[in-house]
């Protein structure tokens, strides 16, 4: 595999189930080892993206590539994949699960025992190896799951909501994994609606809605070119101002402080001015980007 | 190859290292006999010793012969004659005759006892008697009465039995039977003829029933349980294994590991994974309880034999074993398939047990098929039912036991029953690969052929 080789690509693919279009002539490359986000709103057409990527079901149209090779059976060992809607066996031990699903992706019965140890002591969950499925809480059986799915050291790991279900401290355990992952040079692919952790992991994201990709890019691009430029604004006596439509084009009261949107052509050192010289008393005034989660509801509200 | 072995292992090791499993193959060999021994053992608790009877002999002459009679319990002789008469003694159901020498039977095995006395009716009218029957009866003096009216001995005379409890069959039928005997004997010393030669010159002769064949071994309906049992046998091994699928198939569909394994495996391994593993586990179960039936008719047979019961198991010729197991796992495979495809297209356990009644109910129908075959295995309906996928299973095996049709039937049935489960494994894998990933709602029918046409 050359280190230019593109992770994934998919080159026009489209999925019907009968009448009802579920994706939409979709393109995309995910460069290797990094983070890719794959965003959208429920019904986006997400998870069809992600079972054609995983070779659950094949696509009516276009190519899938994994490190420059048509997706198939061979290649299905490579993916780790932890679906949205997730489960485990419930009467069976954490231990022969982990060993079942290792095998499944070929390991052998002894490294499936070994990487699993590795990972149940990663994760806090060695003394729970001999529990049933059923004694655990959900946010344990989250982090088994995800071991079964990162177990045999794929190249590519698709993960759909792998945050929901976990407690903050869980939550940062798991960007801390993931993060590791990455630094050891694997892809993920993290689909999500969780727009602030798809904020602090994404190296590139893509938005799909009602089955097309509605933006693609990396975080930089897609923030600088969402065209709208904020301040958050804390000030005493401003409403002059912020009234005046040539400088402000809108302001959303946040409680502690206001998001100020700046008006076309707007300069916010001549907003700062005029508050100072209008008499106003200013504790904060920043320049915000717009955050993920503006542009993904503007963009699904557009579409 | 080696994911198609993992599946296997693991849905055969996660379900024999179950309680459950341990349970069914220790129990229900336990379960048969109880079912078999626990009614004779239950009746012969019978707790206040004797059964306490007063006789009331208005005609002076039988009560001696009522007594010995009842208190010895004879006379099984009289009864095949009993059963040739076609008059029906008072209370008793028509038809119900041959259970009543069960009773009978079962009443001398456990050994009833009883205590007689004669109630002395000094001129009384037969309803003061009575009167004062009742009344020890309610003071449980006694624990019922019998009344011969002065005109027993005569055509059509009728005799009385009133006791606390009637319930208790076996004392009644006994009762009903030494009364009969003692008035058919007085009447015959009345005519002049001596009872024990009647007895005698009545004395039925025995039929031995064999199979037409040289040295063919006495056949004491042994034929008929050994094809009832067997068929019974693979009825419910299919429908227990059969289900075992379904559950199988609901709960990885239910959890959503399905998607996990679909992205691992294809669809096609995971299905066969399932269905040789699961037929492992019945196949092992059946090997132990074949063990034990073994063990039994070496050992059992021969410890009963020393206590002096007679206790005879049916001959099966060792090829008989190679016909249920072949027809066992055709069985499983046909109906698992079918339960295969319920369980991918439901959403919870609960709508599946609703949607596998039909096949249940078809699994059902051959057994009830087991009883025209059995007495005609050799008829137009026995071939026609015994080739059909389905049915074959069940009614083709009992053929074999009872008269086993020619070769070229069994081949064909087994053909028939290959192909069958060819087919329905082509359906239950496309179906079953729609069905494990549709969540929501369960599909229609249309919409399942949709999916046959599209894979």
């Amino acid at each position: 595999m050359k280190a230019n080789t593109p992770a994934l690509v998919l080159e026009g693919v489209s999925k019907s189930f009968d009448e009802f279009v579920a994706v939409r002539d979709l393109s995309l490359v995910v460069r290797p080892g990094t983070i890719y986000g794959l965003l959208g709103p429920n019904g986006a057409g997400k998870t069809t993206t992600i079972r054609m990527i995983v070779n659950i079901i094949a696509p009516d149209a276009g190519r899938v590539l994994l490190y420059g090779q048509p997706m198939g059976e061979r290649l299905m060992d490579r993916i780790g994949y932890l679906p949205e809607e997730r489960g485990l066996y419930k009467k069976m031990r954490i231990g022969e699960q982990l060993r079942f699903f290792g095998e499944l992706k070929g390991l052998t019965p002894k490294q499936a025992d070994e990487r699993a140890s590795g990972w149940l002591d990663r994760l806090k969950l060695s003394e729970w190896r001999a529990k049933k499925t059923d004694e655990l809480s959900k946010g344990m059986q989250q982090k088994i799951q995800f071991i079964t799915a990162v177990m045999h050291e794929p190249d590519l790991l698709i993960l759909d909501e792998v945050f929901s279900g976990l407690d903050p401290v869980n939550a940062e355990l798991m960007i801390e994994v993931l993060h590791e992952l990455k630094a050891a040079g694997r892809t993920i692919i993290l689909s999500t609606h969780q727009m602030e952790q798809a904020e602090r992991l994404c190296d590139d994201i893509c938005l799909i809605n009602k089955s097309r990709k509605v933006l693609e890019g990396s975080l930089r691009e897609v923030k600088s070119g969402a065209g709208r430029r904020a301040v958050a604004l804390r000030a005493e006596n401003a409403n002059g101002v912020l009234e005046d439509r040539r400088l402000v084009a809108g302001v959303k009261n946040l409680g502690d402080y206001s998001e100020v949107v700046l008006a076309e052509g707007a300069d916010e050192q001549e907003v700062l001015r005029r508050l100072v010289e209008g008499g106003a008393k200013v504790t904060r005034f920043e320049s915000v980007e717009p955050s993920l989660h503006d542009i993904f509801i503007q963009k699904v509200s557009e579409g | 190859m080696r994911k198609l072995l993992v599946i296997i292992r693991r849905e055969y090791l996660q379900r024999v290292r179950t309680k459950a499993f341990l349970f069914a193959t220790l129990l229900m060999p336990l379960f048969v006999v109880f079912t078999a021994v626990a009614p004779a053992l239950l009746f012969s608790i019978k707790s206040g010793g004797a059964t306490r009877i007063a006789v009331v002999d208005e005609t002076g002459q039988l009560y001696e012969s009522v007594r010995d009679s009842i208190l010895t319990s004879r006379g099984e002789d009289e009864e095949g004659k009993a059963k040739a008469q076609p008059q029906m003694p008072a209370g008793g159901m028509p038809g119900a005759q041959g259970s009543e020498a069960q009773m009978r039977q079962l009443g001398k095995a456990i050994g009833q006892k009883y205590e007689i006395e004669q109630v002395q009716t000094h001129g009384r009218p037969t309803e003061e008697i009575k009167r004062e029957l009742n009344g020890r009866v309610k003071k449980n003096e006694l624990d019922g009465y019998v009344i011969l009216p002065a005109n027993v001995l005569s055509p059509g005379g009728r005799a009385e039995y009133r006791a606390r409890n009637l319930g208790d069959m076996i004392a009644t039928s006994q009762i009903r039977h030494s009364l009969r005997r003692a008035v058919i004997e007085q009447r015959m010393r009345d005519a002049q003829i001596d009872p024990r030669r009647v007895r005698d010159l009545s004395k039925e002769i025995e039929m031995d029933a064999l199979p037409a064949k040289e040295g063919g071994e006495k056949d004491t309906g042994q034929s008929f349980g050994l094809a009832m049992g067997v068929g019974l046998f693979i009825y419910m091994g299919i429908l227990l294994y059969g289900q075992m699928i379904m559950s199988s198939v609901v709960e990885e569909k239910t959890t959503r590991i399905s998607e996990v394994l679909f992205s691992s495996v294809k669809s096609f391994q995971l299905m066969a994974g399932k269905l040789v593993g699961i037929s492992l586990v019945g196949m092992t179960q059946f090997a132990i309880w074949a063990l034990a039936f073994l063990l039994l008719s070496v050992y059992g047979v021969a410890a009963l034999a020393s206590r002096g019961m007679k206790f005879a198991l049916p001959g099966i010729p060792p090829v008989f074993f190679l016909y249920a197991f072949v027809f066992f796992v055709l069985g499983f495979f046909m109906y698992a398939t079918i339960f295969m495809i319920v369980g991918s297209v439901v959403t919870t356990e609960k709508e599946a047990g609703q949607l596998a009644m039909p096949i249940i109910f078809l699994s059902v129908a051959s057994v009830y098929m087991i009883f025209p075959v059995i007495r005609a295995p050799n008829s137009p309906l026995a071939f026609w039912v015994s080739i059909s996928p389905f049915f074959s299973p069940v009614t083709m095996l009992v053929r074999i036991v009872t008269e086993t049709p020619p070769l070229w039937q069994i081949a064909l049935s087994v053909g028939i029953a290959v192909a069958t489960i060819l087919a329905c494994t082509w359906v239950a894998a496309r179906v079953y690969r729609v069905g494990m990933l549709m969540y929501g709602k369960t599909a229609s029918i249309p919409e399942v052929l949709r999916w046959l046409r599209r894979a």
